[in-house]
């Protein structure tokens, strides 16, 4: 339990989430990937559901763009909080998950 | 506030925040919570007992108190030289809470961040049984130092008590340690009879990889106190009970002032 990795640093780099860990491995993330995962109990219905071919994006996605974002804070020991730039802003990131969704170097 | 928007909440006069929990109800977690509070007063430090357990809170009993008029009140209420707060100081004894998860989650930020703690060396959070909203709440947003998880020494307990254990292994709030409540009736002649069984607590410990901070014996006494309103440690420091929570102070304060879990580091854009 005390073993699990946490992050030493959080860098936005461009379109992409750079995390250090105390083991010694960093993980690079797509926030594209991040927000598509969102964990949050509206988005894990969202993507229960089959996909929309004629799906629209709403004003706001459009406005907002590429997925990027506003915030990013954490929650309690265990997690992080991203406010994003279309709005959304429920989902909480377990760091376990933010390990996963990550690619090793 | 939105409860399911958790902020981060910061008590820069407390040095310490450690939450008393279990998975289970009634093996004594208020109890604990309220002569840990007391023997870390008698020790010497500066105290809170925040009770979380909105539903059914008992601190007002223990502490001989009862309702108060909110208006013309200042809180944290000061009694032996601990400051409380309760539910039950805002709501009538006979009058049942009921409410729904949001507003329980709103009820114990509150509690944290609109009362003025002031300096203290320990705020000691007294939480309902289970693994839901007030527990959730706390972990996310309270900067716990760590948990002491109580249970008794059957397996009843035992598989409840693990849930917690495992729910604070998820939010990674460090657990500081195991207590065993009502391990063994000692009659006049100090024969020592288990009453709910042999080492669950330890058992516990050792599966978990968490410290096991002691075995508390049952004194008819202990329920006595709390009824009347005042802490058994308070009221007979000399019972064997008065002097294993005085030992449990001790152990606790150790654990808790060993560094623990750092804050996480913030992004940087």
């Amino acid at each position: 339990m005390a073993t699990d990795p946490t992050p030493v640093t959080l860098k936005r780099e461009g379109d992409l989430l750079k995390i250090e860990w105390n083991d010694g491995i960093t993980t690079t993330v797509p926030w594209k990937t991040l927000r598509a995962k969102c964990p949050c109990a509206t988005c894990i219905e969202e993507r229960k559901k089959p996909a929309d071919p004629f799906r629209i994006l709403t004003s706001q996605e459009v406005e907002a763009g590429a997925p990027l974002p506003l915030a990013m804070l954490p929650v309690g020991h265990y997690a992080y909080k991203i406010a994003w730039n279309d709005g959304h802003d429920t989902g909480i990131y377990p760091l376990t998950l933010l390990r996963e969704l990550g690619d090793k170097k | 506030m939105n409860a399911q928007m958790p902020s981060k909440v910061s008590l820069p006069g407390v040095k310490q925040v450690i939450a008393v929990a279990s998975g289970k109800g009634g093996v004594g977690k208020s109890t604990v919570a309220a002569n840990l509070a007391m023997a870390l007063h008698i020790s010497g430090h500066a105290v809170g007992l925040m009770d979380a357990d909105i539903y059914g809170p008992s601190v007002p009993i223990m502490f001989g108190l009862g309702m108060v008029d909110p208006k013309t009140t200042v809180f944290p209420i000061e009694k032996y030289g601990i400051r409380l707060m309760s539910m039950g100081f805002l709501v009538d004894v006979n009058q049942a809470v009921i409410w729904r998860g949001p507003k329980v989650a709103q009820a114990v930020q509150s509690f944290l961040t609109q009362i003025d703690w002031g300096q203290l060396d320990y705020l000691i959070i007294d939480l309902p049984p289970g693994t839901g909203d007030a527990q959730l709440t706390l972990s996310q947003s309270a900067p716990l130092t760590g948990a002491v998880v109580v249970t008794t020494p059957g397996e009843v307990s035992l598989i409840d008590a693990r849930k917690g254990v495992k729910m604070f292994g998820e939010v990674r709030v460090p657990i500081l340690g195991i207590v065993e409540n009502m391990s063994y009736f000692e009659d006049a002649t100090g024969t020592k009879t288990p009453i709910f069984g042999v080492g669950g607590g330890a058992r516990l410990a050792q599966e978990s990889d968490v410290a096991f901070l002691g075995e508390l014996p049952i004194d008819p006494r202990v329920a006595q106190c709390c009824d009347q309103g005042e802490p058994i440690v308070r009221k007979y420091p000399d019972a064997a009970i008065a002097r294993s929570y005085m030992a449990l102070a001790k152990t606790v304060a150790d654990a808790a002032n060993k560094p623990t879990a750092t804050a996480l580091p913030f992004l940087q854009l």
